[in-house]
């Protein structure tokens, strides 16, 4: 039998519930698949100026006198491109987040009606999967809500399989 | 949720069966389609990629796919091991995974956006969202049929599953699928 010796982790793409009640005036950062609500920037740029509370909140980076920084990673802002990424106009320092993807090279996409801007990953957490061919781990719940993460079934084979409820 | 959610918890599968309401694993196995499968030895290590996985012939019809040699093969796996005939040498799983075309990078961020304003009440907002994904990705049928599947398809997209399948004219559904390794004096995955 299959099932003996094979896990099968089978997912469901499914239709999302639908949240009512969102606050127009509010501006979400989607970093690492995790929303955040921050500050609203003082002008109407299309690129986002953060706090940089709401820098290190939203995606874990801070600023430090070498870079911009996040565990191991430290990316140096170029001294003349200074002003694109860092303003001091208003009373709080504001960090733009959307300069910063533009350098790391991440994808975007931002909806200018609801003020959101999805970040996704950088070419090198893109091209991880080829350079090691390690499944990529996520976690995700089952029908009762309970999480189970891939990295979970190590030590076993596991086929995983998409399914969807089109 | 709603729809499948009774289902699953009916039949009692003996594996484990997760839901992705924001399509994750799409983006990070550059799926393209349902069923897909990807197999993952004990170390967590690909040994096949992304790649269609019917496991019976109830849509035969469609797709015209056997499944008994795609099974035949699963049991080889489970049997054989990394010495498994279908389990991928290291050129060719590098082969299969080729670099994302940037387009289709910007075309996973368009979709998830998508979702996260459908999710949190703005159905409408996440409509040219998921058009840009389509656009930028028209190989990915998730991307398609997800969007449709959030409104009324005709009224917002101006389509129907049936009119695109139709404008396939002939050319497949799924891409093929190659079971066997094509390069034979490959390395495996170790």
């Amino acid at each position: 039998m299959i099932q003996k010796s094979l896990r099968i982790a089978s997912l469901l793409l499914a239709c999302a519930p639908v949240v009512q009640g969102a606050d127009e005036a509010r501006r979400t950062v989607l970093w690492g698949e995790v929303a955040t609500e921050v500050d609203p920037a003082p002008d109407a740029s299309s690129d986002l100026w953060v706090t940089t509370a709401d820098l290190t909140r939203a995606t874990g980076f801070a600023l430090k006198p070498q870079g911009v920084c996040r565990e191991e990673l430290c990316v140096p802002i170029p001294k003349a491109r200074k002003a694109e990424f860092l303003s001091g106009r208003s009373k709080v320092a504001r960090f733009n987040l959307s300069a910063f993807a533009r350098l790391l090279e991440q994808p975007v996409a931002f909806d200018a009606t609801v003020r959101v801007w999805y970040f996704g990953p950088r070419p090198d957490q893109q091209g991880a999967v080829l350079a090691s061919l390690q499944a990529p781990d996520f976690t995700l719940p089952d029908v009762e809500g309970k999480k189970h993460s891939l990295a979970d079934f190590r030590g076993k084979k596991v086929l995983l399989v998409t399914w969807a409820s089109w | 949720m709603k729809d499948a959610g009774p289902w699953v918890t009916a039949a009692h599968p003996s594996y484990t069966v997760l839901v992705d309401e924001t399509h994750l694993v799409t983006r990070l196995y550059g799926m393209v389609n349902v069923p897909t499968a990807v197999w993952i030895d004990e170390r967590g290590r690909i040994v096949r990629p992304s790649e269609v996985a019917f496991v019976d012939d109830r849509f035969k019809r469609f797709h015209g796919m056997d499944a008994a040699p795609y099974l035949a093969a699963i049991r080889n796996w489970i049997s054989e091991g990394e010495r498994s005939a279908f389990v991928l040498g290291e050129a060719e799983l590098r082969d299969r995974l080729a670099p994302r075309n940037p387009d289709h990078v910007l075309a996973d961020a368009e979709f998830a956006l998508g979702e996260y304003l459908y999710k949190t009440g703005h159905g409408p907002a996440a409509i040219p969202h998921f058009k840009e994904a389509q656009r930028l990705n028209p190989e990915s049928w998730n991307y398609k049929r997800q969007a449709w599947a959030l409104s009324d398809a005709k009224r917002d997209y101006g389509t129907s599953f049936d009119e695109e399948v139709a404008k396939l004219n002939g050319k497949p559904y799924y891409a093929p699928r190659q079971l066997r390794p094509e390069r034979q004096d490959d390395q495996k995955n170790r």
